[in-house]
């Protein structure tokens, strides 16, 4: 009975600590890296497919750290696709990149995007912003 | 969330402000006490390391029993994984009415083939547990699946038949 305690109290400790924060830190440093962004994403077949049935729209290409498991990456899109300006959104766990459509009424802010992906538990590395 | 094994069956349904924390209530139907209480439920993300290819966890949880505050469990869950590999250790201790006992298990697995996003996903695991109310510890496969918002993991020994993990994300 008594470790019960020990623990519940040490669980106590380490969720009063922490639970609510997110500390700047975890939002990334994607705008200093906004220049390391995968160049050659745009290029890519996937993002050729990506956007071959989209017009007048911006493409959010996003990299993602710790994105490795399908099951864990699903409340990216659920996340994303609650936005209304939302068209369409593609998870590449092989290149640890989120393509995000947005309608062109969307102000895109890179913040944003980062707190969507800190909120599922990951880190964003880069955004990159194209007009289509 | 659903578990079953020779021990117990419970049902665990769970919700999440925010990525570090969850709360819910498990229906637990213990088999060794003949029994069925529920436990409410906490579980928060202690750390977490997200690196390119992998990610690292390190999860506290505990739950009180329906049957009284002095009664209930608290855990340490690690795991390291890529999309490769898997590794996972934990260690619950349980406090009820009957006896105070604890859980431990080490699991090592490979996904023989990489799926894309919305593939249906495969892993080969080993697992290595040990509840102090049985004699030793016991070592047996388990395969897991997951595609969408479903993920299953069963696993079979036949001094302990089947240790079984369900889950739906909503």
């Amino acid at each position: 009975m008594r470790s019960f305690n020990v623990t519940l109290a040490l669980f106590a400790l380490g969720f009063s600590q922490a639970a609510f924060s997110t500390p700047d830190s975890e939002l990334g440093r994607h705008h200093e890296d906004a220049a390391a962004l995968p160049s050659a994403a745009a290029a890519s077949k996937r993002y050729q497919v990506f956007v071959a049935d989209l017009s007048e729209i911006n493409v959010a290409i996003v990299g993602v750290k710790g994105m490795v498991c399908d099951f864990c990456a699903r409340g990216i899109e659920k996340t994303f696709k609650k936005d209304k300006f939302v068209r369409k959104v593609d998870v590449d766990l092989a290149n640890g990149q989120v393509l995000v459509a947005y309608s062109l009424d969307k102000i895109i802010d890179q913040r944003e995007i980062s707190q969507k992906i800190l909120a599922n538990g990951q880190n964003v590395t880069a955004v990159a912003i194209v007009k289509i | 969330m659903a578990f079953s094994n020779n021990m117990q069956d419970s049902v665990y349904y769970h919700y999440s402000p925010n990525h570090r924390l969850s709360l819910g209530v498990e229906a637990v139907n213990n088999k060794y006490t003949n029994q069925n209480y529920a436990y409410w439920r906490a579980t928060y993300l202690l750390n977490r390391k997200n690196r390119q290819r992998s990610q690292r966890n390190v999860y506290l949880e505990a739950g009180i029993s329906s049957q009284g505050s002095n009664e209930g469990f608290a855990s340490v869950h690690y795991d390291w994984e890529t999309r490769r590999w898997f590794s996972g250790f934990g260690v619950k201790r349980v406090s009820d009415h009957a006896t105070d006992y604890s859980e431990t298990f080490f699991k090592v697995g490979i996904a023989p083939y990489l799926g894309e996003y919305g593939d249906l996903h495969t892993w080969l695991l080993l697992k290595r547990k040990r509840d102090t109310r049985l004699e030793h510890w016991l070592t047996y496969p388990v395969l897991r699946f997951f595609k969408g918002n479903f993920f299953i993991e069963i696993g079979y020994k036949s001094e302990i038949e089947w240790d079984t993990h369900l889950m739906f994300r909503f």
